[in-house]
């Protein structure tokens, strides 16, 4: 079924073409009045299909991509039922026959740790994003840009390390191809968004301790998540960041993937990041999960109480920070981007004046050669033709 | 023996006036080691006019040995980290035309040597402060204040060599001394790093005064350098008055009018020299962060990795230097090495093969071009405007140096390493350019002018062209 899911994907995206554009709109819980609680709906409708992502942070924060192939495909929530404590079957799409792929992201822990002396590492308590309060989302919503934000502190934080802290995801969303102005400037198509996990001002527990993000990825029944490490040499859009990691989905007959997160390996601590603000990230292995997932009521909302069972889950973790690195600690920022999509995840091509300086550079001198050769020929055939002959 | 002393005696003139307490004849009875005609006692020289600039060799590229904690601990951006090198450069492309005049004229050898290294000590401490202190605008001073110092230092001690060992040891000598210098380069590399996490592990945290007392600890080099000038000054004091030797001088002379009869070839020389130089030192400058982010090297593998092309131009130069002496054709050594330096600049910025392949060819290149190109102004300037020629060269080279360090660290902070090694490579590209220019514009204009290029100058003016007083990215 996977299988037939990501051609029928593939096919969808491929029709519309590369040079693509999509509508897209947000809507903050649609058919609810009530702000305690966060669902940002964003639709982008492409000719003949549309993709859904939906941010919530009903239990821990979370977003739910699923591409349709209809243009007038809808988002519907049973808000009593999504809320209540069996949410299986709260929220779905109409018609529910025009989903061609759908996939879930959720962001649950934060770990702080310390490298311990000898060997090894010393964890503080974690938190645990589905107990945090979050602010309404709905006074940052800005439609013309598509960005949000989804801010909290822990519901009790007896360390009060958040204090004068928060941790905040930023919704991007875009309806055209193009490239992100702040670094790490992630190239992005109109089958994708941009997120940015941001730890401010919080406190760390520790001299020199670091963070690591935990994220979940839930695919249905037969596709499966895989962690791609890519080296590029080139760096010129992130400067001094040569590897790109991407979580991809992909069917069992191994063809292009379904979906993908993807990133750089690097956070940066500041808000307006520059080069040397650059904190190494590192992703851990990729590992399968079985067993339920608490707190991700609205993944058992979309997939059903079957979640485990019929979905494959698998949970990597993100370190921020090296060795040497106490960014962190100084800036106490730390803000780290990723592009989420459907389909084939965009790749940097090379920026033509690299190309065309290496041209030129390289071709100079070797027109130069070939000129010089010429003129020296010239000149001894002249030398030649000066001698006449004796008669 | 015997030639030694009149090598040494030689040097004295028929008519030098015997100093006031000297006796006119030197003493018998003195051990070897005292004695300024014997050997052991012209080694223990050698041995200080080499340690002479190991100080200010050893602290020149303290930056590139620090750059991530000067980046860290002073919060700056790397144009304004490679503008540390940039305030090198900049007296310098003054005092190239002075080192010489200030030696003959102003200070004579032995004060003068002393008095640049209290410059490179004064230098090296200010940097230190600036950074004890945290204020980086201190630390720039402190860079100007060793800059002024470091480059006539090095044109002192060539002189120091001159006097002492004119002759045939003369190249052995300068070939020792460059290998000193290389070594300090090299040890300075590899040491520093350790040096500030020792401090951090004394202090206890990472900072500015970390930073401050590993460079005040890399001083301590500069001190002995600088303790090296007063022995060497008290013993070159006792040798003329025991021998009635002259004090050394450069015999440099600059007329700065000379410059508008430069022809076309000596131009393009300096082209290629400007060029060539601007795409290796600017390029160690960073060296050692780039193979961290781009190769994942260890900052221990990545200390190893940037000090290699001293390490090979320390044997190799002496070898090449010979090389380029019995073949001639120097031009055709210079368009290899610039052919070659382009090939491991290609190499770094395009593969992610493994690059100590690239650092050796660049070391190696690097080593034949100092050989090759230097000599080779002495084929195309007549012999009494070989000093204002040399003198322009090593000003413009350090004009050269001082522009492309601070633009490569804004590249870099906007564009990035690849940018950054493309950049390098056109500055590669336009020295093979005029390398190739040089030698049509000799083929076209003068066929004579082309055979000298090609033919063995002969031991005679080889050793006179090494001669010469040059800098730090000079001949030597």
């Amino acid at each position: 079924m996977a299988a037939a899911a990501g051609l029928a994907l593939l096919a969808l995206l491929a029709a519309a073409g590369a040079e693509r554009s999509r509508k897209v709109s947000m809507e903050y819980n649609p058919g609810w009045n009530s702000s305690s609680v966060n669902l940002l709906h964003v639709r982008a409708v492409g000719p003949g299909d549309s993709l859904h992502y939906v941010w919530s942070s009903i239990g821990a924060p979370s977003v739910l991509l699923v591409a349709t192939r209809s243009p007038s495909s809808a988002l519907r929530v049973n808000w009593t039922q999504l809320l209540s404590p069996s949410p299986a079957g709260a929220v779905w799409i109409d018609p529910p026959d025009s989903v061609v792929y759908s996939s879930a992201v959720v962001f649950t822990k934060l770990f702080e740790f310390s490298e311990a002396k000898p060997l090894g590492e010393l964890f503080y308590p974690t938190y645990d994003l589905s107990e945090f309060s979050w602010d309404s989302l709905n006074h940052t919503l800005n439609h013309t840009a598509l960005t949000a934000e989804l801010r909290g502190v822990p519901a009790t934080d007896p360390g009060g390390a958040f204090a004068n802290g928060s941790l905040a995801f930023r919704v991007t969303a875009y309806e055209a191809a193009g490239r992100a102005g702040p670094l790490p400037s992630l190239l992005h198509t109109a089958d994708s968004s941009q997120l940015e996990f941001i730890v401010a001002g919080v406190s760390p527990r520790g001299n020199g301790s670091r963070f690591a993000l935990q994220l979940a990825a839930v695919e249905p029944a037969g596709a499966a998540r895989r962690l791609r490490a890519r080296s590029s040499i080139d760096d010129e859009y992130t400067p001094s960041i040569f590897q790109e990691l991407s979580l991809l989905a992909e069917a069992p007959n191994g063809s292009s993937p379904l979906s993908f997160v993807q990133w750089k390996a690097a956070a940066y601590g500041s808000p307006s990041p520059r080069r040397e603000d650059g904190i190494q990230c590192r992703a851990g292995g990729l590992q399968a999960a079985n067993g339920s997932l608490p707190g991700a009521s609205l993944l058992r909302a979309f997939f059903g109480d079957s979640l485990a069972t019929s979905c494959t889950l698998s949970v990597l973790n993100v370190s921020f920070g090296g060795e040497e690195g106490h960014v962190y600690q100084e800036r106490r920022y730390l803000s780290w981007s990723v592009l989420l999509g459907f389909g084939e995840p965009p790749r940097d091509t090379f920026w033509p004046l690299v190309i065309s300086i290496t041209a030129v550079a390289l071709g100079t001198p070797l027109a130069m050669l070939l000129l010089g050769s010429c003129l020296v020929l010239l000149a001894q055939r002249r030398r030649y033709s000066e001698y006449e002959p004796i008669n | 023996m015997a030639e030694e002393q009149r090598a040494l005696l030689g040097a004295e003139g028929g008519d030098g006036p015997a100093g006031p307490a000297g006796p006119p004849g030197p003493p018998r009875a003195l051990p070897a080691a005292c004695d300024p005609r014997r050997l052991p006692h012209r080694l223990l020289v050698l041995a200080l006019m080499c340690f002479l600039g190991f100080g200010s060799y050893f602290c020149y590229d303290n930056p590139a040995a620090l750059q991530t904690q000067v980046q860290r601990d002073m919060k700056v951006n790397t144009a304004q980290f490679m503008a540390l090198y940039a305030w090198y450069s900049w007296p310098n492309v003054v005092l190239c035309f002075f080192g010489g005049f200030l030696i003959d004229r102003v200070f004579g050898i032995r004060l003068g040597t002393v008095i640049f290294s209290i410059f490179v000590c004064a230098g090296q401490v200010v940097f230190a402060l600036g950074a004890l202190f945290n204020t980086f605008w201190l630390m720039e001073v402190g860079r100007f204040i060793f800059g002024i110092g470091g480059e006539s230092l090095a044109v002192a001690q060539n002189t120091y060599a001159v006097s002492w060992f004119k002759g045939k040891e003369l190249n052995l000598v300068f070939g020792l001394q460059l290998s000193m210098a290389r070594i300090g380069s090299t040890v300075n590399m590899n040491i520093m790093g350790w040096i500030y996490s020792r401090v951090q592990d004394l202090l206890g945290y990472a900072g500015p005064s970390t930073l401050g007392l590993a460079l005040l600890i890399g001083g301590v080099t500069c001190v002995f350098s600088l303790s090296c000038a007063l022995i060497l000054a008290y013993l070159d004091r006792r040798a003329e008055r025991l021998l009635c030797k002259e004090q050394g001088k450069t015999g440099e002379v600059i007329k700065l009018t000379d410059v508008k009869d430069f022809s076309l070839s000596l131009w393009l020389i300096f082209v290629i020299c400007v060029c060539y130089y601007a795409a290796v030192f600017p390029f160690i400058g960073l060296g050692k962060v780039f193979f961290i982010e781009k190769f994942r090297f260890s900052p221990q593998e990545a200390s190893a990795i940037n000090s290699i092309v001293y390490i090979i131009s320390a044997p190799m130069s002496p070898v090449f230097g010979l090389l380029v002496d019995k073949v001639g054709k120097n031009i055709i050594w210079v368009l290899c090495a610039v052919v070659t330096t382009l090939a491991s600049h290609i190499m770094l910025a395009f593969t992610f093969w493994n690059p100590w392949i690239a650092m050796c060819l660049l070391g190696v290149a690097y080593s034949l071009l100092a050989c090759a190109l230097w000599p080779m102004v002495a084929f195309v300037v007549p012999e009494h405007q070989l000093g204002t020629a040399y003198g322009f060269m090593q000003s413009i080279q350090n004009l050269g140096l001082a522009v492309i360090a601070i633009a490569a660290g804004m590249i870099l902070d906007t564009r990035g390493y690849l940018f950054l090694e493309v950049f390098f490579s056109a500055c590669v590209c336009l020295s093979l350019l005029a390398v190739v220019m040089l030698y049509f514009v000799n083929h076209l204009t003068a066929p004579s002018s082309l055979l000298l290029l090609f033919l063995n100058p002969g031991p005679q003016k080889c050793a006179e062209i090494a001669a010469w007083p040059c800098g730090k990215a000079g001949i030597l």
